[in-house]
């Protein structure tokens, strides 16, 4: 007997016990699980019960159902559902799809996308979540109810991010910075603080983007100008946008050494934006553009 | 001449038809890719698009009126050819279906519903060299462009640029595009990207290259999605591999599926695997389809599928698994008729992993 299986033998042999695997395939037994399928912490709490509260529909609608798929790197329409993300990219942010309609406008749930999207009436695209009702429940009227009264509330951040409203005025993130290189010419520089900012302290031009030369000492090769704005709808975050695109390079972000602008939020604390450099201007953000060709 | 010797005369004409148009076009598919592997073709034999699904070509919809359903019509042939005028083919696809979806410790919702209404149209430029495409979604709710690109170059032998909007390659393009293997890797029918594809056809092989901005960098220009299949068909077996790496403020994505298809007698078998990384969330994620089509007759087709979904592989027990049974039965030309049956296994701690569904569709093409 030849003890030799051809490749073409082999190959099918291994298909058909793929297949088998596939077909007895188990579902998990959940074990030290909690119901998104996440490992349970020791001393942790169980997930609050659905309520008019971020934390709440995070934990029962947005991180269990949506990050499904609105999570990482192919997040649909770029809009990512996960508890890091879920309030910067829907609070006072445009929708893709429709523009003219912020995803979630606080104060009025009937002219918020997402509630348009998971009702079923949205101009565009299918209702959310992917799937309903063919292949998976919608939302009940009582469930979406929940998140129209969070968004008739004004949309609060969840109740974590409120407790950080009576730490001092900080920077909560600043993208992009040096721990992401980003491919492309990016279209704005995102500074997101915990505090709603008083408007009437910034001075819409006292911010400029400084690109390097490339060589071992480190000099500035040009300046690009920046426009500094504020989402009406989210006035936690500053948007500085460049007067162009920038082209590949290294970059850092500075407050003008001239500048009047105060950063400070609607009680009146100040902070001191980025780090001070050797001219006194103060460096908020540096990061790498890296054009692909 | 009598109504029986008429009628075989007309059967014959639809075969030498088809197998003329065969001859001629040497490939095609549907979005339905156990069709393809059944017989043996390549996406590009019955679709427009060659990469699958969407509008059909000519030997396509003479496929879908003679091959397909359990009776052929007389007048089939006659009726509807897709061409509006020499240069212009159009097409489309209309579900409406009932559902019953069920799960523990929560109330069924049951409802009509129009799944989708797409159109189809392509525009030829020059014959055999350049086209535009539009897929656009009429209903439900508002118009939605899926695709819409300028095609350049040859689609049955050599190489061929689309540039515009259009679906990416990325393992078997499935009709149910909740598939896990769809839902995980995020590339479906339900989510096409702006971009450029380079693709290569000939004799049993497919290539695609594809540069696109990535689903997550919608608006924002962060950062691109490269995305590339091969693709080797034999005329009982075929097997395909596809990658795809995403750059993003979100994270960095990678992708990795390897694909197959078998036909065993009336029996056509799909498979594929799928491995995801994300960066960003620090985890990977796996997926795994298996499905047999079984032509019983002419015209009835039951498909089985079993699936497989791990959402996070670092942690454990917390897969899940799907298992569908599908009957269709195409009993004329244009015009299908599914009921199936469907039951997911998840963590017993998540009601919404046990779902249960039943369907029936109305499935009218043209």
């Amino acid at each position: 007997m030849n003890s030799r299986q051809s490749p073409r033998s082999l190959l099918l042999r291994s298909g058909v016990a793929l297949c088998i695997l596939l077909v007895a395939a188990c579902a998990g037994n959940g074990e030290g699980l909690d119901a998104n399928g996440r490992p349970l912490v020791p001393g942790g709490s169980p997930p609050p019960p659905l309520s008019a509260d971020l934390q709440a529909i995070q934990e029962n609608i947005f991180t269990p159902i949506c990050s499904v798929c609105h999570a990482g790197g192919t997040a649909p329409e770029g809009l990512r559902l996960d508890a890091a993300n879920s309030y910067n990219l829907l609070v006072g942010v445009p929708s893709t799809e429709v523009p003219s309609l912020l995803r979630v406008k606080p104060g009025d749930p009937d002219n918020s996308y997402i509630i348009q999207k998971l009702e079923g009436h949205a101009a565009v695209g299918a209702q959310m979540p992917f799937g309903c009702p063919n292949t998976q429940p919608c939302l009940t009227t009582s469930t979406i109810a929940f998140i129209r009264q969070w968004i008739t509330n004004g949309a609060p951040p969840a109740a974590a991010a409120a407790a950080a409203l009576t730490a001092p005025l900080a920077v909560a993130s600043v993208v992009p910075d040096s721990t992401e290189p980003v491919s492309g010419p990016p279209p704005q520089v995102m500074v997101a603080f915990n505090h709603e900012l008083d408007m009437s302290q910034l001075a819409t031009h006292s911010m400029h983007f400084e690109k390097f030369a490339a060589g071992a000492t480190p000099t500035v090769s040009e300046q690009v100008a920046a426009r500094i704005t504020v989402s009406s709808a989210n006035p936690r975050a500053l948007m500085i946008w460049p007067a162009r695109p920038l082209s590949a390079g290294h970059y850092r972000l500075v407050v003008d050494a001239t500048s009047s602008s105060r950063f400070s939020d609607i009680a009146g604390q100040t902070v001191a934006l980025g780090t001070p450099d050797e001219r006194g201007q103060a460096v908020i953000s540096t990061f790498d553009v890296e054009v692909l060709p | 001449m009598n109504l029986r010797t008429f009628r075989n005369q007309r059967l014959m004409l639809a075969a030498l038809m088809l197998a003329i148009v065969a001859l001629l076009r040497a490939a095609p598919a549907a979005a339905e890719p156990y069709l393809a592997v059944l017989e043996g073709y390549k996406c590009n034999v019955c679709h427009v698009n060659p990469t699958g699904g969407g509008l059909r070509n000519e030997f396509g919809l003479t496929y879908a009126k003679v091959l397909l359903p359990a009776e052929t019509l007389d007048n089939a042939l006659d009726s509807w050819t897709g061409k509006l005028t020499d240069r212009l083919r159009v097409g489309g696809d209309l579900r409406a279906d009932w559902t019953r979806v069920t799960a523990p410790n929560t109330s069924s919702q049951q409802a009509f519903a129009l799944e989708q209404f797409r159109v189809y149209a392509d525009l030829t430029l020059i014959p055999d060299r350049l086209g535009i495409y539009v897929d656009e979604q009429i209903a439900p709710n508002g118009s939605q462009n899926e695709e819409a690109y300028v095609r350049y170059g040859n689609t049955t032998d050599g190489f061929y640029v689309k540039g515009g909007q259009f679906y990416l390659p990325f393992g078997w393009r499935l009709q149910d595009q909740t598939a896990f293997v769809r839902e995980v890797t995020g590339i479906s029918m339900t989510t096409p990207d702006k971009g450029v594809e380079v693709g290569y056809e000939h004799a049993a092989w497919s290539a695609q290259f594809d540069v696109t901005n990535g689903a997550a960098n919608a608006n924002t220009g962060s950062g691109y999605q490269v995305t590339t299949q091969v693709a080797y068909t034999k005329p009982i077996w075929r097997v395909g591999i596809a990658g795809s790496s995403t750059q993003s403020n979100a994270g960095d994505r990678r992708m990795g599926g390897l694909f197959a298809g078998l036909k065993t007698g009336p029996v056509a078998w799909l498979a594929e695997g799928d491995i995801v990384h994300d960066d960003g969330l620090g985890r990977t994620l796996a997926a795994g389809l298996l499905e047999g089509d079984w032509r019983l007759l002419k015209g009835h087709n039951l498909k089985l599928t079993a699936e497989y979904s791990d959402p996070d592989r670092s942690v454990r027990n917390n897969q899940q698994t799907r298992y569908s049974f599908v009957y269709e039965y195409t009993p004329l030309p244009f015009l299908q008729l599914r009921a199936g049956y469907r039951h997911n296994f998840g963590i017993p701690q998540n009601d919404q992993q046990h779902q249960q569904l039943v369907l029936f569709e109305l499935h009218g093409y043209f």
